[in-house]
């Protein structure tokens, strides 16, 4: 066996959180570890990992039993981790950060290579057939590319057991289909062990060779991949059979209302050159926005609330937005949900309270700038029931949560904000499945209000489920919005990787 | 892949993009534009004498500087620089009177790094924040020299040794030369050696930095030792310059080198800097202090101008940032 945790306990202040995990990992082997929003599993592998210097239990590698209080312990011993939040450093180069922490050596000691470092870098991201832009500070990358550099980084380490907390969350299905290639690659080739986190089910099911269960900080059980269906695996994990497990509620059924007038408008939205988007969104209406990793969905999002500088008009209930900013956008009842959960996102240090009212504050909440504090608190605690955020403590900090709740928490601001126009771009990566049967509710139910949404998304089934219309963005051009009617998942999927735009 | 594309249409979009694009020259602009506006309009400013002087009497703040990109870069920085500078001119007087010149300069030196090493300690170890945990030393340091000397200065220098801070080789004084000795070794550190690397590492992210298994506590000791040695060296500077070893000098130093390393355009918030911006803001506040005083414009006016010197170059730097951000 490769790796054995024999009995690992760990807790934060607030109480226990793993109770005694078995968990085994052999050379060669893609283990899958998978389990509800806050089951434990980052913290099982940030145990792994060496953050914590206070867990207890018996962790061995190859037969040794090591003692793994620090990250340079771990790596010591050849563990490397891809966090479910990253850790890189937003001002250094792509490059820089592939080599962080095992620079090259220079000629002399002490001194710092920085073109054998590139070289370096650049070779490593092409051996795994990953192409970055090695000199871009990590800052102005999306999701994805910092995604990628993450595993270029983890995956060129001299490593024997490779953890991956939901690296796919953020990937389209072309990107997640090579770094499985990837795995399966390290896999058979290098024997390393790698342990892979998904709330993907299916793929888990794909490409796993063992499964473990994890509930509330306990192994529920752990078994060769192939003796579950997608189902199964989804019962487990949420430890009852009666939850709802169509992954993609198809909309159209449920929804009858009519749509309502027009309320998002972009008339030639322009960025950075590119050609201008002319769309409308109705009152009720959800459009996805499908596209591959880098296709410009996310920029167009952020010119749409004025986070990037744009050209054209863009009208919120037949009022044209002048001078776009975020807060003359939320002004006018336009929000966003970054994609990014932890640069952009969140005030990780503040409550889970103080981030969901952060744009409702100034609006619904107060009362000529006096906060109206038994409505606040209605508010926040309906918010936390109905997004199901674990724990349920107002004042928890945010940076404490798990990834899937932290995620809950920017998806509710957006709708405590009750805005008359949504853009939600990527709002349930990282949840799970459960949960995210709610939160499409939750959107279902926010359009139903009488909100224009935008929904941004590499999960086809998510867009297929929620959308009225779809608009595929090619490299920064915007198709023609295509009916739901005339979609199915293979027309959407060839339509997203279609390279060249044939003409609309 | 996220393409990182900066054009735009329009005239208004171009001339931004232009301003944003020109990034670091912005500064170095404003600082020939003044250079030549003063030689042209303020009389005596363009002759050797004066420039000499300017340089001469703005390489201490120079060389503090240079300390303080490094902790400003690993974003955090210094308050007991100035009290750290007058205790190593106070001891390295004692001790050149009663000692040696040697002994003296060694325990300036010694003393400034070991009070830098101590500030490291206690933020990193510790996990004191750097504004309180520098502050504290600074008074701690300033109390304790007022204790030792009764608060009375420090005489009996001999005269020789005030070549460290008078002398000059050729049209350039001996403080200049030092100060561009320490620019040149700080730019060498943060451009060529594995330690500067891990500074910019640590000062962007923390926690990436400890968890990809970087020493964070080493470097960030070590680099407030560089930030107290060099504040060391300044003292004994100060010291050439007046022969008198004061306990009650140096009190402007955290504040004057601080707002030459952001006037130089590097931002509190850590990750980033060159020693370009911390030589060229410091000689940006220099040329002015001393324009001002040629035109005969009371001193008491002087803070005043620094202070609207600092709002604008820093607003504009920080406009530009964000003009580039939001691309
Ligand atoms: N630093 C911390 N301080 C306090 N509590 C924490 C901390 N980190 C995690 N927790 C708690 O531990 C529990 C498990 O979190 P963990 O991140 O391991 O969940 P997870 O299984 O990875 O969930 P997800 O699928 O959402 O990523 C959560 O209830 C979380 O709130
Ligand atoms: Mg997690």
């Amino acid at each position: 066996m490769l790796l054995e945790m024999r009995d690992i306990r760990k807790s934060f202040t607030a109480g226990p959180v793993l109770h005694g995990v078995d968990f085994s990992v052999e050379a060669g082997e893609i283990h899958a570890l998978i389990g509800h929003n806050g089951a434990g599993k980052s913290t099982l592998m940030k145990t792994l990992a060496g953050n914590f210097a206070d867990y207890s239990g018996q962790i061995v590698i190859e037969g040794r039993d090591c003692v793994l209080h620090t990250p340079a312990e771990a790596l010591g011993q050849g563990v490397a981790i891809i966090y479910q939040d990253f850790a890189l450093v937003p001002d250094l180069s792509v490059a820089a950060n592939i080599a962080l922490g095992r620079e090259p050596k220079g000629a002399f000691p002490g001194l710092m290579p920085h073109r054998a470092l590139r070289t370096r870098s650049a070779r490593e991201a092409a051996l795994l057939g990953i192409d970055l832009p090695m000199d871009t500070p990590i800052r102005r990358l999306g999701v994805a590319a910092q995604q990628l550099t993450e595993i270029v980084r983890a995956c060129s380490q001299d490593v024997r057991i490779l953890v991956m907390d939901e690296p796919t969350a953020r990937l389209a299905p072309a990107e997640r289909a090579h770094l499985f290639a990837v795995m399966r690659r390290m896999g058979r080739e290098r024997g390393v062990g790698i342990i892979y986190i998904s709330h993907f089910l299916d793929e888990v099911r794909d490409i796993a060779d063992r499964v473990t269960v994890m509930r509330d900080g306990r192994v529920v059980e752990t078994n060769a991949a192939s003796r579950y269906t997608v189902d199964d695996l989804a019962q487990l994990l949420v430890g009852h059979t009666d939850i709802v497990l169509d992954q993609a509620p198809d909309r159209r059924v449920a929804k009858q209302k009519p749509l309502g007038p027009t309320m998002l408008e972009l008339d030639q939205l322009a960025v950075a050159g590119r050609p201008g988007v002319t769309l409308s969104v109705a009152a009720g209406e959800i459009v996805g926005l499908a596209g591959l990793v880098g296709s410009g969905r996310t920029r167009l999002a952020r010119a749409m609330v004025g986070d990037v500088v744009s050209e054209g008009v863009l009208r919120v209930d037949g009022r044209a937005v002048t001078r776009r900013s975020p807060q003359r956008s939320a002004a006018a009842g336009l929000v966003m949900v970054p994609e990014d959960r932890k640069i952009s996102g969140l005030a990780l240090a503040a409550s889970i309270e103080a981030n969901m009212e952060a744009t409702a504050l100034g609006t619904s909440l107060s009362r000529m700038g006096i906060v109206r504090r038994a409505r606040q608190r209605q508010v926040v605690d309906g918010l936390i029931r109905s997004f199901r955020i674990h724990p349920p403590v107002r004042e928890k900090p945010v940076g404490t949560l798990s990834g899937g709740n932290a995620q809950k928490v920017l998806l509710a601001r957006a709708v405590a904000a009750r805005p008359r126009a949504m853009i939600l771009d990527q709002p349930t990566a990282g949840v799970d499945i459960g949960a995210k049967a709610e939160l499409h509710k939750l959107i279902v139910l926010a359009a139903a209000e009488g909100a224009a949404v935008v929904l941004i998304s590499d999960d086809l089934d998510e867009i297929l489920g929620l959308a009225d219309r779809v608009v595929v963005m090619t490299e920064g051009v915007a198709g023609p919005p295509i009916a739901r009617a005339d979609l199915d998942r293979a027309k959407l999927l060839s339509a997203i990787s279609r390279v060249s735009q044939t003409a609309a | 892949m996220a393409s990182v594309t900066v054009e735009r249409s329009g005239v208004l979009g171009t001339m931004r993009a232009a301003w944003a694009a020109m990034g670091n020259f912005a500064l170095l602009g404003i600082f020939v534009g003044l250079l030549v506006v003063f030689s042209l309009t303020v009389p005596h400013f363009a002759t050797l004498a004066n420039l000499s002087n300017v340089l001469q009497r703005n390489s201490i703040i120079g060389i503090v500087a240079c300390g303080m990109l490094l902790m400003i870069i690993l974003a955090g920085f210094d308050l007991s620089v100035g009290a750290v500078g007058a205790m190593s001119s106070v001891v390295a007087a004692a001790l050149i009177v009663h000692v040696s010149m040697v002994a003296g300069i060694a325990a300036g030196l010694v003393l400034g790094l070991i009070v830098g090493l101590f500030n490291g300690f206690c933020i990193a170890k510790i996990g004191i924040n750097a504004f309180v945990a520098t502050l504290a030393t600074q008074v701690l340091v300033t109390g304790f020299l007022f204790v030792a000397t009764a608060a009375q200065p420090v005489y009996g220098v001999p005269e020789a040794f005030t070549f460290v801070g008078l002398g000059k080789i050729g049209p350039l004084p001996v403080p200049t030369l030092i100060f561009a000795v320490v620019a040149v070794l700080i730019w060498a550190l943060l451009r060529f050696t594995t330690f500067g690397h891990y500074i910019y590492i640590v000062g962007g992210n923390r926690t990436a930095a400890r968890l990809a298994g970087i020493n964070v506590d080493r470097v960030t000791i070590a680099t407030y030792g560089i930030g107290g040695l060099l504040a060391g060296v300044a003292g004994i500077v100060l010291l050439g310059e007046t022969t008198i070893g004061q306990p009650a000098s140096a009190t402007d130093w955290p504040l004057s080198a601080i707002a030459a390393v952001v006037v130089g355009g590097v931002p509190l918030s850590g990750g980033v800097g060159r020693v370009g911006g911390a030589v060229l803001g410091t000689l940006l506040l220099g040329i002015i202090a001393n324009a001002l005083n040629l035109l005969g414009i009371s001193p008491f006016w002087q803070p005043a101008v620094t202070g609207a010197v600092i709002l604008v170059a820093v607003g504009l730097d920080s406009y530009q940032r964000r003009q580039r951000e939001r691309r």
